[in-house]
């Protein structure tokens, strides 16, 4: 799957986008395979929500590998 | 109610202004948020922000639709700017057309709200004369060299 990461989570993993490769996952999966890929994201955790393909996921929500997932940390936009 | 978003990296004041409509149209709402001369305490000369595009726009159409269920309005306008944006000029430029004011005053402040809380934006660097500090909401906040050009 494609992994987007936005604002300092940019500079945090040293990437903009990521390809990930894991099989059909929940949220718990899906931070499991972040952490192993990029273990400088654990102190985010908390604070960042998880999207798939532009929404924001909720805890029945599946990750898929044919997926676009964003890390997104608190917004500040206007 | 007519819903227009907008993200661009112009700069908001020069874009053609929605016009208010006519007739049943009583009150023409616009508000601009503009970039102050100071963040994190430090005097700046302007704010870079970055969007995930494509859902920041999904999300404000919803929020906007939403909305309007509790606030029924006519129209909306929403153009918010990324990039970076020197102090003065416009973020975001919201222009809203109502039968009458207090929805249209309602609307307006629960959708800045909600922007605030759920539209992914982010004011991600302060630009401070020939160096950026980096301004995430996350922490202390950190000076950084930066090369960007105005």
């Amino acid at each position: 799957m494609q992994v987007l990461f936005f604002a300092h989570l940019k500079e945090v993993t040293g990437c903009a986008q990521a390809e990930l490769s894991c099989g059909e996952v929940d949220a718990r999966g899906l931070w499991e395979a972040l952490l192993e890929r990029f273990p400088q994201l654990a102190p985010y955790r908390s604070m960042v929500r998880l999207t798939c393909n532009a929404h924001y996921a909720t805890s029945e929500t599946r990750f898929g590998p044919s997926d676009e997932v964003a890390l997104i940390p608190p917004v500040s936009g206007g | 109610m007519q819903i227009e978003v907008q993200l661009t990296n112009a700069r908001l004041e020069d874009l053609p202004p929605a016009r208010p409509p006519r007739g049943a149209t009583g009150a023409w709402v616009e508000f601009r948020g503009l970039i102050r001369d100071t963040e994190a305490g430090q005097p700046i000369v302007g704010l870079e922000y970055e969007a995930y595009e494509r859902m920041a726009r999904s999300e404000m159409e919803r929020l906007l639709t939403e909305l309007a269920r509790e606030y029924p309005c006519q129209a909306v306008q929403v153009l918010h700017r990324t990039g970076l944006i020197p102090v003065g000029e416009a973020a975001i430029i919201v222009r809203i057309a109502a039968v009458h004011r207090h929805e249209a005053f309602a609307l307006l402040t629960r959708f800045m709200d909600r922007l605030k809380e759920d539209v992914p934006i982010w004011k991600c660097r302060a630009r401070v004369a020939d160096t950026c500090f980096v301004s995430t909401g996350i922490g202390p906040t950190s000076l950084v060299n930066d090369s960007l050009q105005t």
